[in-house]
């Protein structure tokens, strides 16, 4: 069904509405966290479901196709290399760190493999490719780059958020605590 | 930058009701996700290799290759209407061709699997050549790890410069580092 442009635009206002209230306070009031080390930063933005549904079928995803992306526990990744060494980092190099256990983000790869299952549009899995944090990345002074990622399963409690990156010489470590998934509802 | 001549109004009226809804979800995430500052610069490529193939049509359907801009500089820039800092760095493309003559300096900004109407919404009749790279081909050939990513090709075809992530391109640094390719003619 295609809606009327009048009904897009209440839904478009909806939805900025819906993105711009107060977070329930106990949920992600601190979203975006900000970690730093070596003069590269790390922020780290909590995304609600509602958002992510929309940024995905306005690219061509059906509501059922990335309901379960959506759901996840998604994050916009932002990272900034403004120390003077070129480094390396990969999405496995990231985690959330809880008492019950730690979890990784799932690879791009394996969202992939779902939207070939669901035999989603080329264009949006395309838009889904490249929105994504990317699997493996090299950062020249300067360089910065952000993308969505998505926990491998959702997680209640607050968490540390990880991420391990070398440069040249050595690896290193931005942890930031008390990291939340936006809440469902 | 033209609009293909075949659009009918109806098409058109589709087309305006999908830029709404795709705006939506942007809108949406800006929102949520203010942006960083750009970053600054570019970074010498080591070794300058030799810059892979580009051929691709601009939103006229016309092919343009790359190799026929052989002897000025050329800045290859991957974007996409929904990236954030694709969208912010964008005008300055756009300023930085105007700070050089056409004969030194060529801006191809190659858009990933957009179609034209999405694009002209945004971008409108610029200054910059806006190339339509649907599947992602170029990209993956050029080693793209993410949106923006921007390259710059000597004149003598070579893999020069590059920049991961936003830039503004007519900041001084980065027209001091394109006015020294110019003049090197090695």
């Amino acid at each position: 069904m295609i809606a009327s442009g009048g009904m897009l635009f209440h839904r478009f206002a909806l939805l900025c509405a819906l993105a711009l209230l107060p977070a329930p306070a106990a949920a992600n009031s601190q979203s975006p966290w900000h970690g730093a080390r070596e003069g590269v930063a790390l922020k780290a933005t909590a995304l609600q479901r509602e958002q992510v549904a929309a940024f995905y079928q306005a690219r061509g995803f059906a509501p059922a196709a990335i309901a379960d992306y959506a759901a996840a526990c998604v994050f916009s990744l932002e990272l900034h290399n403004g120390g003077r060494q070129p480094l390396r980092l990969r999405l496995a190099d990231l985690r959330a760190q809880s008492p019950s256990g730690t979890v990784r983000f799932r690879q791009p790869q394996a969202w992939q493999a779902e939207w070939d299952r669901l035999g989603v549009a080329e264009p949006a899995r395309i838009a889904f490719r490249w929105a994504q944090f990317q699997a493996g990345q090299e950062f020249a002074p300067g360089d910065w780059i952000m993308g969505m990622a998505a926990l491998e399963r959702r997680i209640d409690a607050p968490f540390r958020l990880v991420l391990q990156f070398s440069d040249r010489k050595r690896s290193h470590e931005i942890a930031i605590d008390h990291v939340r998934c936006a809440p469902l509802d | 930058m033209k609009l293909p001549s075949t659009m009918s109004a109806a098409p058109r009226s589709i087309e305006r009701r999908r830029t709404l809804a795709r705006l939506a979800g942007l809108g949406c995430l800006l929102a949520a996700a203010p942006l960083a500052a750009q970053g600054s610069g570019m970074t010498p490529v080591s070794g300058t290799p030799a810059a892979p193939p580009l051929i691709l049509p601009d939103v006229d359907g016309k092919l343009v290759d790359l190799a026929s801009f052989r002897g000025r500089l050329v800045l290859v820039n991957f974007w996409a209407t929904w990236c954030p800092p694709c969208r912010r760095e964008f005008p300055s493309l756009g300023r930085l061709q105007k700070l050089f003559r056409p004969e030194e300096l060529v801006v191809l900004a190659v858009n990933v699997g957009e179609d034209a109407e999405t694009i002209f919404s945004f971008a409108g009749a610029g200054e910059v050549t806006i190339l339509l790279d649907r599947d992602s081909a170029a990209m993956r050939r050029w080693k793209v790890a993410g949106l923006p990513s921007t390259f710059v090709v000597d004149r003598q075809g070579r893999l020069a410069l590059r920049a991961v992530g936003g830039r503004e391109f007519d900041d001084a640094a980065i027209v001091r580092q394109l006015r020294g390719l110019l003049k090197d003619r090695a």
